[in-house]
C-alpha cells in the first residue's frame, strides 16, 4: 500500500467522522413540544349503526359505540343498546368515524374504497335479528356497509359486529384476516 | 540493534516531558538522538561484515510441545518473514551476526515477540501460548487489573466465537452456560442472565453502555457482533463498576485492540446459510505506519441479507432481514498516554412473522389454535409489513494517561443515537396516509455519556478504581402513543478497592447514583385537542458490593460475592398507555412505582482435580424487593377493536435462585468432552407463586475430536453438541395465552479448521444447526404462540486473512 493511499484512507476517515457527526440527528429540543408532532396514526373511534324501518322511512333508530382513542388505552364513552321493534325489516347502514381529529374523518368511505379487502360480519345471539348483507365488492363478494335486519319476537340478545381486514384472503367467510373492529352490541327487541 | 531499540524507547520517554519545555531535558534529548544516530551507523556497518548465519528452529505449543504448523515468523529489523512448514519448522538464511527482534504469529496464539542474538548458525525454538479450546487448569485472572470484578466471568472468543459468526449477538451468547435468550423469532434475540433481561442487564459496547429502546421484549440490542473480538459475560450485579441497573450482569462487547506493530492486515469473512438462504459478508482492515508508530486505524463493515426462514414443515412467512453496519477506529498510543476515536453504525430491517400480528384477543386465540400459521407462503427475500427498522449510531472518544508508577486516568465520552420504526401489518385506510408509508410507531433516543475513572495503587499491594459517570438522554416519539417523550439525566460516583492477602483477594466497592426523569405526556382534552402534562421523577440510591476470593493453589479457586443494586422504574413501566400491537396487549404504566432493589449473593467454584478436567460452578440468589412486573388485569380491556388482555405494571418481592455448572474433560489428547447445565427457580414472594417468563432447565453435552495436521490442513476439529431443554411447568396459572411448550432436544454439528493456501491460513467452517430437523417451540420465544422454531440450517463460513508487511 503506497503512502498516498494511506493518506487517502486517513483523509476519508477524518471526513467521514465529520460527516457522521453532522448526520446525527438532534432531537433533544423536541422533547417538550406538543405531541403527537406528526404521523398520528389513523384510528377508528366510532361505529354508528342507523336503522330505517322498511315500512316507514320516518322510523329511524341509531346505535353507537365510541372509543375516543380507538384501540388505545382509554375506555369507551358511548356504548348503546340496539333497540328495534319486533317482526319488522330494517335497512341498516354503517358509518365509521375518526373523531380523534377535527373535523372528524368518515372512515367508512375508506373502507368502501378498499372494499375488496374488507368484510363486515354480523353474529346474532339470543333474541336478536337475522342479517343479510346487501352491498357487494368488486369481486361480487359481500361487504356489509349496507344490510337488512329482520327482527323476530320481542326479547333480549346480542349482535356482534366485526370488520375484518382480509388483504388477498377475502372469500366471503369471516375467519381469515385481522380484526379492525369488533363490538358486541346488546340488542333489545321490543 | 537491540541497543538502538532500547535507546528509541528512551527517546519516547523523554519526548513526553519536553512538551513542558524543560531546557535540561531538551539537551538530554539531543544527546540521545545523536547517540541513536551513532548506534544506527554502527549497526549498519556491522551488518556488512559476516552475513552467512542461519537461524532455524521450531514453533511449538507452550503446553504440550506439539508443533504449531504454518506459524509466521518475522524479523522486525530486516522486514523478513517466513512461514513454518507443517511440522512447525522455520529457517532464515544469510543473516548477519547481531541481535534481532523476532515476532511469531499463529492464528490460535498470542503473538510472541523475542529478542534473539544470532552468532553463527543459531537454533532457537519458540513456545507461544496456544489458544485452542484446550484445557490448561485454571487461568490466573489478572488481579492487578483494578477494573475487573471478582464476579464469575465467561469469555467467548477464538474458536467458540468464530463458530457463532453470522448469528445475532443474542444467539452468539447462548453458548455460555446460564445465558438464555428472549426471542421474537430467529432474528430478534435478547440475552437473559439469571432470568433477567432488558433494563436489568447492561450491555457495554466498546466501553459505552448501550442505550436503545431496551424495554421492549422485541427490541434486540442494536450491535453488530462481528465487531467483537471478545464477548464477555459478567454474571451477578456489576452495578458498582458499571451502573446501578446492571442487576443481573454485564455483557461486554469488545472490539479487537488496535494494531500496535507496523503493517496493514485484515480479514474477509463470508458466511452462507441454507435456512433463509442468507449471506453475510464482513471485513476489516487495520494498519499502523512504521514512521508514525503511535497512530493506528481500523475500518470494518458487515452486510447481511436473509430471506424467509423455514420451520421443519413450512415457511415462516415474512421473516427475512437485511442488515448493513460499519465502524472505524483511530488510535494514538504512546507509552504513557493515548487516545482513541471509535464510530459505529448499525442498520437493520427485520420482517415480523405475519400471523403474529393479531387484531384482538379472538384473533390471537384463533392463531393459537391453528397448528400451522394462517399464512405460510413461499420463500422470498422481500420484507413486507409488519416489519421493524432499527438504526444505531455510536461515537466514542477516549483518552488515557498513566501518572507515574501506578495510576491511570481514563476519560471517555459516548454519543448514541437510536432510531426505531415499527410498521403495522396494515397500511392506514386512507390513501393519502398509506402513500406516505410512515411507521405506526417511531422512537428516537439520543444519549450522551461521559465517564472519568482513576485506577490506582492502594496501600502496599492493593489496586483500586474510582470514577464518576454522567448520562443525559432524550426520547421523542411520533405515531402511536406508547411511551411518552422524556428527558433522563443521571450522575453516579463509585469507588472500589481490591486487596490480595496470601491466598485470598478481598474486594469492596460503593456507588451512589442520582437520576432525574422528566416526562412530557400528551393528554387528550375532553373537548378535543391535546395538552402536555409534565412530571418529574427523581431517584437516588446507593449500591455496594463485597467479595472474597480464595485460591490455595492452581487447581482450586473459590469466591463469594455479595452485593446490593437498585434500578429506577423505566419510562414504560411508569407511563405505558395503550396497545402494544406486537404483543396484542394493552399495557398500563403506574406512575407511583418506586425503585426496585436486589440483594444478591454468588458463590463460584473453579476446580481442576487433575490437569485434564475443569469444573466450573456458580450458585446465585437474588432477593429483589419491589420487583416490577406486568400483572394481568382482572377484566380484558374493551376497545372498538374488541377485547384485549390488559396488563398493569406493579411491584412485588421476588426471589430468584439458580445454579450454572459446566465441566470440560480432555479424555485423550485429541478428544474433549464437555457438559453444561443451568437451573433457575423464580418465585413471586407476595403471591407465593412462580414468576412468568423464566427460562426452564437446560442441559448440554458436547464431544470434540481434534484432527492431527494433514497436508495443508491444521487445527481441524469436529464438535457434536446435544441440547436438552425441559418444559417450563413452573408458571403462574391462567396468566399466559398458551401452555408452555414441550421439552425438546437439538443436535448441532460443527466442523472447522485452517487450510494453508496462498501463503496464508484460511479458515473454513461448516455447521449444521438443528441437524435432526426437529419441530420444537421454545418457552422464551414469543413466536411459539404462532409457529414452530427454525428447522435444520447448514452454514458454511470462510475467513481469509489479509496481510502485508
Amino acid at each position: 500500500m503506497t503512502s498516498k493511499t494511506k493518506k487517502n484512507i486517513l483523509l476519508f476517515l477524518v471526513c467521514s467522522s465529520l460527516a457522521a457527526w453532522n448526520a446525527c440527528k438532534k432531537d433533544d429540543d423536541l422533547v417538550a413540544l406538543p405531541q403527537p408532532l406528526k404521523n398520528e396514526p389513523e384510528v377508528i373511534t366510532t361505529l354508528k349503526l342507523s336503522f330505517t324501518d322498511s315500512a316507514n322511512t320516518g322510523n329511524v333508530r341509531v346505535a353507537t359505540f365510541r372509543d375516543p382513542d380507538g384501540d388505545g388505552g382509554a375506555a369507551y364513552d358511548i356504548f348503546d343498546t340496539i333497540r328495534l321493534q319486533a317482526n319488522k325489516t330494517w335497512f341498516a347502514k354503517i358509518v365509521l368515524l375518526n373523531e380523534a381529529v377535527t373535523p372528524a374523518d368518515t372512515m367508512s368511505k375508506e373502507v368502501a374504497a378498499e372494499k375488496n379487502d374488507h368484510l363486515f360480519c354480523f353474529t346474532p345471539s339470543g333474541s336478536s335479528a337475522s342479517v343479510s348483507i346487501t352491498d357487494r365488492d368488486g369481486n361480487n363478494l359481500p361487504l356489509g356497509l349496507l344490510s337488512t335486519w329482520r327482527t323476530g319476537a320481542a326479547g333480549n340478545g346480542f349482535m356482534r359486529v366485526e370488520l375484518k381486514h382480509q388483504v388477498g384472503t377475502k372469500t366471503g367467510a369471516c375467519s381469515p384476516g385481522e380484526t379492525d373492529i369488533q363490538v358486541n352490541f346488546p340488542v333489545k327487541i321490543q | 540493534m537491540r541497543i538502538y531499540h532500547r535507546a528509541k524507547g528512551k527517546v519516547q520517554h523523554i519526548f513526553f516531558p519536553t512538551s513542558f519545555c524543560d531546557r535540561g531535558k531538551m539537551h538530554q534529548l539531543i544527546r540521545c538522538l545523536l547517540l541513536c544516530a551513532c548506534m544506527w551507523c554502527n549497526a549498519s556497518s556491522f551488518a556488512q561484515q559476516t552475513c552467512h548465519a542461519v537461524l532455524e528452529g521450531f514453533v511449538l505449543d507452550a503446553h504440550d510441545k506439539t508443533a504449531l504448523p504454518f506459524a509466521g515468523v518475522y524479523i522486525e529489523e530486516l522486514k523478513l518473514s517466513c512461514t513454518c512448514d507443517e511440522k512447525g519448522g522455520y529457517r532464515f538464511t544469510g543473516l548477519c551476526q547481531g541481535t534481532y527482534t523476532l515476532k511469531v504469529v499463529h492464528l490460535n496464539c498470542e503473538p510472541l515477540t523475542q529478542i534473539i542474538t544470532v552468532n553463527g548458525n543459531t537454533v532457537h525454538h519458540f513456545y507461544p501460548e496456544h489458544h485452542t479450546e484446550q484445557l490448561r487448569g485454571i487461568e490466573v485472572r489478572d488481579l492487578r487489573n483494578a477494573d475487573k470484578l471478582l464476579l464469575p466471568e465467561t469469555e467467548l472468543s477464538g474458536e467458540k466465537l468464530r463458530q457463532t459468526r453470522g448469528q445475532t449477538l443474542g444467539e452468539s451468547l447462548r453458548s455460555i452456560p446460564g445465558v438464555n435468550t428472549l426471542q421474537t423469532g430467529n432474528s430478534i434475540a435478547k440475552p437473559v442472565i439469571h432470568g433477567m433481561h432488558s433494563q436489568r442487564l447492561l450491555i457495554l459496547n466498546n466501553g459505552i453502555r448501550q442505550e436503545g429502546q431496551q424495554w421492549g421484549a422485541e427490541h434486540a440490542p442494536e450491535i453488530d457482533p462481528l465487531i467483537a473480538d471478545k464477548l464477555k459475560v459478567v454474571k451477578g450485579a456489576g452495578s458498582v463498576r458499571y451502573g446501578s441497573d446492571a442487576m443481573a450482569g454485564v455483557i461486554l462487547v469488545e472490539p479487537r485492540a488496535l494494531r500496535d506493530s507496523a503493517g496493514v492486515a485484515g480479514e474477509v469473512l463470508m458466511v452462507g446459510a441454507s435456512n433463509g438462504r442468507s449471506g453475510t459478508a464482513s471485513a476489516f482492515l487495520e494498519g499502523n505506519h512504521k514512521r508514525i508508530k503511535a497512530f493506528s486505524w481500523r475500518v470494518q463493515g458487515t452486510l447481511k441479507k436473509a430471506g424467509s426462514l423455514s420451520a421443519p414443515t413450512y415457511t415462516l412467512a415474512n421473516t427475512g432481514l437485511t442488515e448493513y453496519n460499519f465502524s472505524y477506529a483511530l488510535g494514538w498510543k504512546k507509552k504513557f498516554y493515548g487516545a482513541e476515536v471509535f464510530y459505529s453504525q448499525f442498520n437493520t430491517k427485520l420482517g415480523i412473522l405475519g400471523p403474529s400480528h393479531t387484531g384482538n384477543l379472538s384473533d390471537l386465540q384463533r392463531a393459537l389454535q391453528s397448528e400451522v400459521p394462517a399464512e405460510t407462503g413461499k420463500f422470498t427475500y422481500q420484507i413486507n409489513r409488519p416489519y421493524q427498522h432499527a438504526g444505531h449510531e455510536l461515537f466514542t472518544a477516549r483518552a488515557w494517561l498513566h501518572d507515574g508508577a501506578s495510576g491511570k486516568w481514563l476519560l471517555q465520552y459516548g454519543r448514541q443515537y437510536n432510531l426505531r420504526y415499527e410498521y403495522d401489518k396494515h397500511r392506514p385506510l386512507s390513501d393519502s396516509l398509506a402513500g406516505l408509508n410512515h411507521p405506526e410507531l417511531q422512537f428516537e433516543l439520543s444519549t450522551h455519556t461521559a465517564d472519568l475513572t482513576y485506577e490506582h495503587g492502594f496501600l502496599k499491594h492493593g489496586r483500586g478504581c474510582a470514577g464518576i459517570s454522567i448520562i443525559t438522554q432524550t426520547n421523542t416519539y411520533e405515531g402511536r402513543a406508547l411511551i411518552p417523550n422524556f428527558r433522563n439525566r443521571g450522575i453516579g460516583v463509585f469507588w472500589m478497592e481490591k486487596y490480595p492477602m496470601g491466598d485470598f483477594v478481598a474486594e469492596a466497592g460503593l456507588r451512589y447514583d442520582y437520576r432525574k426523569l422528566e416526562v412530557f405526556r400528551n393528554v387528550r382534552l375532553p373537548g378535543g385537542g391535546n395538552t402536555i402534562e409534565q412530571s418529574l421523577h427523581p431517584f437516588q440510591n446507593f449500591s455496594g458490593n463485597a467479595g472474597l476470593l480464595y485460591r490455595p493453589d492452581s487447581t482450586l479457586q473459590l469466591s463469594l460475592h455479595a452485593g446490593t443494586a437498585w434500578r429506577p422504574p423505566s419510562v414504560n413501566e411508569l407511563y405505558s398507555f395503550g396497545l402494544h400491537h406486537g404483543a396484542a396487549a394493552i399495557e398500563y404504566g403506574n406512575d407511583s412505582l418506586g425503585s426496585e432493589r436486589t440483594l444478591n449473593g454468588i458463590f463460584a467454584l473453579r476446580y481442576a482435580p487433575f490437569p485434564a478436567l475443569l469444573l466450573d460452578a456458580n450458585a446465585y440468589v437474588h432477593s429483589i424487593s419491589n420487583f416490577i412486573y406486568r400483572k394481568p388485569t382482572m377484566q380484558p380491556v374493551l376497545t372498538i377493536r374488541g377485547a384485549f388482555p390488559g396488563f398493569q405494571y406493579t411491584q412485588t418481592n421476588a426471589l430468584l435462585r439458580g445454579c450454572d455448572v459446566s465441566a470440560a474433560w480432555n479424555l485423550l489428547p485429541q478428544v474433549q468432552l464437555g457438559a453444561k447445565a443451568s437451573w433457575l427457580r423464580a418465585t413471586d414472594q407476595h403471591a407465593d407463586n412462580w414468576l412468568i417468563m423464566m427460562p426452564s432447565d437446560r442441559y448440554e453435552g458436547n464431544f470434540t475430536y481434534r484432527f492431527k495436521p494433514f497436508a495443508h490442513l491444521h487445527d481441524v476439529y469436529l464438535t457434536a453438541s446435544w441440547l436438552y431443554v425441559t418444559r417450563q411447568w413452573r408458571v403462574p396459572l391462567n396468566s399466559d395465552f398458551a401452555e408452555p411448550p414441550a421439552a425438546y432436544h437439538l443436535l448441532n454439528l460443527h466442523m472447522a479448521g485452517f487450510v494453508f493456501l496462498w501463503n496464508r491460513n484460511i479458515e473454513l467452517g461448516f455447521s449444521v444447526f438443528n441437524a435432526g430437523n426437529t419441530r420444537y417451540r421454545d418457552y422464551l420465544d414469543r413466536f411459539r404462540y404462532f409457529a414452530d422454531a427454525m428447522g435444520r440450517n447448514y452454514t458454511l463460513r470462510m475467513g481469509i486473512p489479509l496481510q502485508t508487511q
